[in-house]
């Protein structure tokens, strides 16, 4: 018998069970809905921090850190020798150096703003490696690399982000440095003033001022650094490059920030959740299947006149077998297609729930500035909605079987008898 | 010349808890194409039994049913299903229509197990129904119909797929004596125009008058053979 009849003759059955149909059919959405909702929320989530993290960390840029997590080394101090060693590793397009000077205060002589961090660099290599972040809102790169210039980062020159900015561009600052246990006053003239960057590697750089690195040296009479920042031709090479730098070092004396490998560390971590509460949500699905064999079953026995009958007049018994396999089909593929679009808006309906739970934390070093409210917004994914498509047909099919053998196994004779 | 149908020493035991109860012992005889044959005898002298063995929904213990000189025992399930379906047509004595379609397509329903496309099988159950006299109830269901009626879809489904041989099993036994009648003067219309060949299982006298050959079945044998009614 060909499969279209069987499957219109199934559909005419469950035509006529419309309230059981329905119930049964109504697991399988419900299976369906809870999988590709948690799929989706986990697609969009997965998208915002991986787009986070790429916006957070310069994905071609490598941080070179001394000491190491696992030996408390006596830190490492970088030299010039170190950053030419290491920008003659190939795919090394730029490195960088920077002196961290902690917690600086700037006058200007009505009033005070604090840095969390006076960076010592050579700004136009600093540029190069970091062109998205290094953008003025006021002024730009000094003409020259004068020794008195300074660049002030946007959270340092806006305080408080209601009340104007602190210095323009030419204004004239005091500095004061801490110099191991006493403070020292400087003067520098603001070249320019940056936008807002948000949260790179490490910090945040509208935390911080820049000043050019010789003045720095000149100030702590010192000509080595505190970290390295390599550029890397393309974020491919990070790995490699990373290993070669760390081969340039005694072993456990500096440590290698490779962004592109936490991105994929985090990736994988979020794929193992993903499936993890895929995988809750699919004993949804399970519980359906089981309520298919438990309908399926009593339809079977119902029924059995009915079988008899068909045997009698020539039904195979691969036909019977077939005709309730079609069944269970019908009710996966109905299920499944209906819970896929339900469980992509029930996704929507979550995300917003769910982002009135989380609030941003403002005012924090560590906060994007711009994230004014936390949202995850679902992404629909083929792939899901086909494996959740399949899976929810095969479960029918798979809990269907049992009922369906039990029918096509029938004795007609004994069929017919039943009353 | 061959005989249509043989059925030769056909025994068969059911095991009712556990106490064995031998239905068929031992049951010889042929169906020529054409021939009305009528089986004559009490409830419980395995009548019913023979006409499920005779037309492959059970099989015997013991002895061989063939039709057209194919063996049953020879086939398995799904060829004797096969040829339940183009060889046999079955008349049984509670109709056994399904209840949610309509006569249409419950005549049809054989012809759709066998593949045939739905505009033939539709014409063909409609002419089928024509021929038993119900033109003007095909599209009614069962329960609105009368239990002569029923029956006439029932002969008509059994016909569908021009079946060999019609094997019914008590068709009257479930109808009042004048609407039965009419269901035997259907069947014997059917055997002189067409040539239908029918084994009829009755305990009814009125059947079995009609037939060109009555046996008479006691305690799963054949007692005797009466030549009833010549056709000419």
């Amino acid at each position: 018998m060909r499969l279209k009849r069987i499957f219109s003759m199934a559909w005419e059955n469950m035509k006529l069970r419309k309230l059981r149909t329905f119930l049964t059919t109504l697991g399988v959405v419900i299976g369906i809905t809870a999988i590709i909702a948690l799929a989706s929320l986990g697609e969009g989530f997965r998208m915002s921090i991986t787009e986070r993290m790429e916006q957070g960390f310069e994905l071609d840029a490598l941080t070179v850190i001394p000491g190491s997590l696992f030996a408390g080394m006596m830190p490492q101090r970088f030299t010039d020798t170190d950053v030419e060693n290491i920008s003659r590793i190939a795919n090394v397009s730029v490195v960088t150096q920077v002196m961290q000077i902690g917690n600086v205060t700037l006058y200007n002589g009505d009033g005070e703003v604090r840095a969390f961090v006076a960076a010592a660099v050579n700004f136009t290599e600093f540029q190069q490696v970091f062109p998205d972040r290094f953008i003025f809102e006021e002024g730009g790169m000094p003409k020259q690399i004068e020794n008195d210039t300074l660049i002030i980062g946007h959270k340092v020159n806006h305080p408080n982000e209601t009340e104007s900015a602190f210095v323009h561009p030419n204004d004239e600052v005091t500095m004061t440095v801490r110099i191991f246990t006493f403070f020292k006053n400087y003067n520098f003239t603001i070249a320019g003033t940056l936008q807002k960057t948000g949260t790179p590697g490490l910090t945040n750089f509208d935390y911080w001022v820049f000043m050019p690195l010789d003045t720095a040296r000149k100030i702590y009479g010192t000509n080595s650094s505190d970290l390295i920042f390599v550029k890397v031709s393309d974020p491919e090479f990070s790995g490699t490059v990373a290993e070669q730098i760390e081969g340039l070092f005694p072993p456990y004396q500096i440590t290698v920030l490779v962004p592109l490998s936490f991105i994929q560390q985090v990736n994988s971590i979020l794929n193992m959740v993903e499936i993890f509460l895929t995988s809750i949500a699919s004993i949804a699905l399970l519980v359906a299947g089981i309520g298919i064999m438990n309908i399926m079953t009593v339809s079977v026995m119902e029924r059995t006149r009915e079988i008899g009958i068909l045997k009698a007049v020539g039904a195979k018994s691969r036909t019977v077998l077939t005709m309730f396999l079609a069944e269970a089909a019908l009710i996966g593929i109905v299920g499944s297609l209906m819970g896929v679009p339900i469980g992509y808006g029930l996704s929507h309906v979550l995300s917003y729930v769910l982002s009135g739970f989380v609030s941003p934390q403002q005012n924090r070093v560590f906060q994007r500035p711009e994230v004014e409210r936390v949202t995850i917004v679902p992404i629909f994914s083929w792939q899901w909605a086909i494996v959740a498509v399949i899976f929810g047909i095969a479960i029918c099919i798979l809990f269907g079987l049992y009922p369906a053998r039990k029918a096509a196994k029938l004795d007609p004779v004994e069929a017919l008898r039943y009353e | 010349m061959t005989a249509l149908l043989e059925a030769k020493d056909v025994k068969k035991t059911y095991k009712m808890g556990k106490v064995l109860v031998p239905a068929l012992r031992g049951i010889t005889f042929d169906v020529e194409e054409g021939e009305f044959v009528a089986v004559f005898g009490p409830s419980g002298s395995g009548k019913s039994t023979l006409l499920h063995v005779l037309g492959g929904l059970d099989r015997p213990d013991e002895g061989e049913v063939l039709i057209d000189g194919i063996g049953f025992s020879t086939l398995n399930d799904n060829a004797l299903a096969e040829v339940r379906l183009r060889k046999i047509g079955f008349v049984f004595q509670f109709f056994n229509l399904l209840p949610r379609l309509t006569a249409l397509r419950n005549v049809e329903l054989p012809l759709t197990l066998a593949d045939v496309p739905e505009k033939d099988s539709i014409k063909k159950a409609e002419d089928t129904l024509k021929l038993v006299g119900l033109g003007d109830r095909m599209n009614h269901r069962p329960s609105e119909v009368s239990g002569g009626e029923q029956q006439r879809v029932a002969i008509a489904r059994a016909l569908i797929n021009d079946p060999k041989i019609v094997l019914a099993d008590e068709p009257t036994g479930n109808l009042d004596t004048s609407t039965g009648g009419e269901i035997v003067q259907l069947m014997k219309r059917l055997n002189d125009e067409k040539g239908q060949t029918f084994v009829v299982v009755t305990h009814d006298p009125a059947i079995a008058e009609t037939a060109d050959r009555i046996l008479y079945l006691k305690d799963g044998l054949i007692q005797r053979v009466k030549e009833g009614r010549r056709r000419l």
